[in-house]
């Protein structure tokens, strides 16, 4: 059996462990089929790593997660008679200590700096300019050191070298720009020349530096810089689509909401909300029929929406963290929608159709003005005389599979 | 030459080479006249690490930082004992668990547990990620211990010992009983284990808080980092307890 990494497609991380394969001699297998996002659910990947995240490595003896830990291991293989790990005791304690240095004091300020950007985490200036203070510092004392050493230790490649640059690839890749690492020379020089090496090249491939900093999608910042149509198509981040940050303190609508002002409807959304998760079989039965006949089209309206960019949604969980920033920012809205949101697709770039029930007539405006997420979306009423897009809105609230000829990659509902 | 330990009494981070050293039978000593923010900015320190964080391990061939590498280097210090594991897969395995303490658990109890004493900006839904996200990795490790006594293998090793000293602090300080009772398979293991006497004598009484800090008035979170000034009693332990 051979060695088996689980893990997504330009894994930066997963990057050490076959780096080190190729200096040991080492095959590793990286299935193809890894879904993030699924495969790293499953029972079985679980036994393996409880926490479910990635890169895991399977052995004929068992399974190691914690990507340095992988890289460890792999060192060792094939008797261990190589030069990544040091000639003495010192030496491997000293790779040991660069390795941990710059996982913590390197790649976690990356992440920290990196992450809000793109909506993974929460946003806050203050923590920014900690973080990038703290990722600073650490790179002025790895310049310092590398000002009189070629490698972190020894005279050649180690353990160190592989770790700390596949670190500092995830920041030269998204965040870092020439202007920033500028102030690092003998770090440039450093990982200019070791990501070229043949057996790095192998794995990481043509390396390109970021030429921006991700932007804070604010909704504040976003609105006057964005006219209706499509900016995004102007602009050329070279990461990921950073439309998104994660969210501000959602404005609760202040005063009276033009909503409260509307004449009374039949339809209480709570009711509805309660019969959809209390429902939890014939769901088309007793959900759907049940919906249809408490809808009241004159204080309700329904609406399809359709991302704008799904060519962008290459990856499965960047895919899935937008839909779930998106309707986090709606929770203002809370009182007043109920939606579905279906990720469609067996593969990127998936699709994002939304489903989405709002008082009044129209999308309520305070909604399109707070939820920086709704432009990013072509919104049709649902005229509900055509039976075919009753058909859908139906479909649409249960998750039916296949949605439209596709596999469902996840449905998420707001309620 | 002896081994020197660099570093302020209570570091969490010298715990685990000091524990170590008991089980490896290594001889370390403890620089008498260390002083936290003045020996430590000293162009002699900064030779020994760049950064100028502590512990830092001084031996005759060289010096070492980072507190989970000099752990690694003292207890492979005497060749061979159970520390390391018995295969490649348990030395991988206890290298796994090691990261993961780290990153998954002291990372996110740090976030935590810094901004509330004025040492990073603090802001609500940061902590509340960080709070979810230790009690994920709390949760994978509890997951573990329910059928496993130590991390790796049947007896204690280096893993365990990053392990509790991790989690050490974070009982001590922001951890309550009332959190941690979610996770009663890692609450066995570590009162268990911080009563083994090797960590006993480094550790000391191990202790429980009873509440978390509170949040920072806006003076003190509007100037995070280092206060000149001796901070009362009680928070000066806490303040030990966290500078790296």
């Amino acid at each position: 059996m051979a060695l088996v990494l689980h893990t997504y497609k330009g894994n930066k991380s997963a990057d050490k462990a076959l780096i080190a394969a190729e200096y040991v001699g080492v095959q590793i297998d990286v299935p193809s089929d890894f879904q993030m996002g699924v495969t790293n659910k499953t029972p079985e990947f679980l036994k393996m790593n409880p926490i479910g995240k990635v890169p895991v490595l399977e052995t004929p003896e068992g399974s190691v997660f914690e990507s340095n830990a992988i890289a460890r291991y792999v060192s060792r293989l094939n008797g261990g008679e190589n030069s990544l790990n040091g000639s003495s005791l010192i030496e491997y304690a000293q790779i040991e200590q660069w390795s941990d240095f710059s996982s913590l004091e390197i790649y976690g300020n990356i992440l920290r700096w990196f992450g809000p950007r793109m909506g993974f985490m929460p946003y806050s200036a203050p923590a920014e300019e900690g973080t990038i203070s703290a990722l600073k510092r650490a790179l002025d004392a790895l310049n310092t050191h590398l000002a009189s050493n070629t490698y972190l230790v020894g005279h050649s490649i180690t353990l160190a070298d592989i770790i700390t640059v596949c670190n500092l690839n995830l920041g030269f890749a998204t965040v870092m720009t020439k202007k920033f690492t500028s102030e690092f020379p003998h770090v440039e020089r450093y990982f200019w020349t070791v990501i070229n090496q043949p057996n790095f090249k192998k794995v990481v491939g043509e390396v390109k530096q970021t030429e921006a900093v991700p932007p804070v999608a604010s909704k504040k910042a976003a609105q006057p810089a964005k006219p209706k149509e499509e900016p995004k198509k102007k602009e050329a981040p070279a990461a990921e689509a950073p439309k998104f940050a994660e969210e501000e303190e959602a404005p609760k609508p202040k005063a009276k909401n033009p909503l409260d002002l509307l004449p009374p409807s039949p339809m209480v959304l709570d009711d509805w909300k309660r019969l959809y998760s209390n429902t939890k079989s014939n769901f088309r039965e007793v959900a759907i029929k049940g919906f249809w006949d408490m809808y009241d089209p004159e204080g309700y309206s329904l609406w399809f929406c359709d991302y704008k960019y799904n060519d962008e949604n290459m990856v499965s969980f960047v895919t899935l963290n937008k839909v779930g920033g998106f309707l986090q920012r709606m929770d203002l809205a809370r009182k007043y929608s109920f939606g579905k949101m279906l990720i469609c697709g067996s593969e990127g770039p998936f699709k994002v159709k939304g489903l989405w029930l709002f008082r009044g007539p129209e999308i309520p405006k305070f909604i399109m003005d707070e939820v920086y997420d709704m432009e990013l979306y072509e919104w049709t009423k649902v005229d509900i005389t055509d039976e075919a897009q009753k058909e859908r809105v139906s479909q649409m609230i249960e998750d039916a599979e296949p949605f439209e000829g596709e596999a469902l990659l996840d449905a998420k509902c707001f309620k | 030459m002896a081994l020197v330990l660099h570093t302020y009494k209570g570091n969490k981070g010298a715990f685990k080479a000091l524990v170590a050293a008991e089980y490896a039978g290594v001889k370390i000593e403890e620089a008498a006249d260390f002083q936290m923010g003045v020996t430590n900015k000293s162009p002699e320190f900064l030779k020994m690490n760049p950064i100028g964080k502590v512990p830092v391990l001084e031996t005759p061939e060289g010096a070492i930082f980072e507190s989970n590498a000099i752990a690694r280097y003292v207890s492979r210090k005497n060749g061979e004992n159970s520390l390391n594991g018995s295969s490649l897969i348990e030395y991988a395995q206890i290298e796994q668990w090691i990261d993961f303490s780290s990153l998954e658990i002291d990372a996110n109890m740090l976030k935590w547990f810094a901004p509330r004493l004025g040492y990073a900006p603090f802001s609500a839904p940061a902590e509340e990620a960080a709070i979810s996200a230790l009690k994920r990795g709390l949760e994978a490790l509890n997951t573990h211990l329910a059928s496993n006594t130590y991390l790796v293998g049947h007896s204690v090793t280096l893993a365990d010992i990053v392990t509790i000293c991790n989690l050490n602090l974070g009982f001590a300080t922001v951890m309550t009983k009332k959190f941690t009772s979610a996770f009663p398979h890692v609450e066995r293991y570590f009162w268990t284990m911080v009563n083994q006497p090797n960590f006993k004598k480094v550790l000391g009484d191990a202790k429980q808080t009873d509440a978390v800090p509170p949040v920072p008035t806006k003076k003190a979170a509007a100037q995070p980092a280092k206060p000149k000034e001796e901070p009362k009693k009680a928070v000066q332990l806490l303040h030990l307890l966290i500078r790296e």
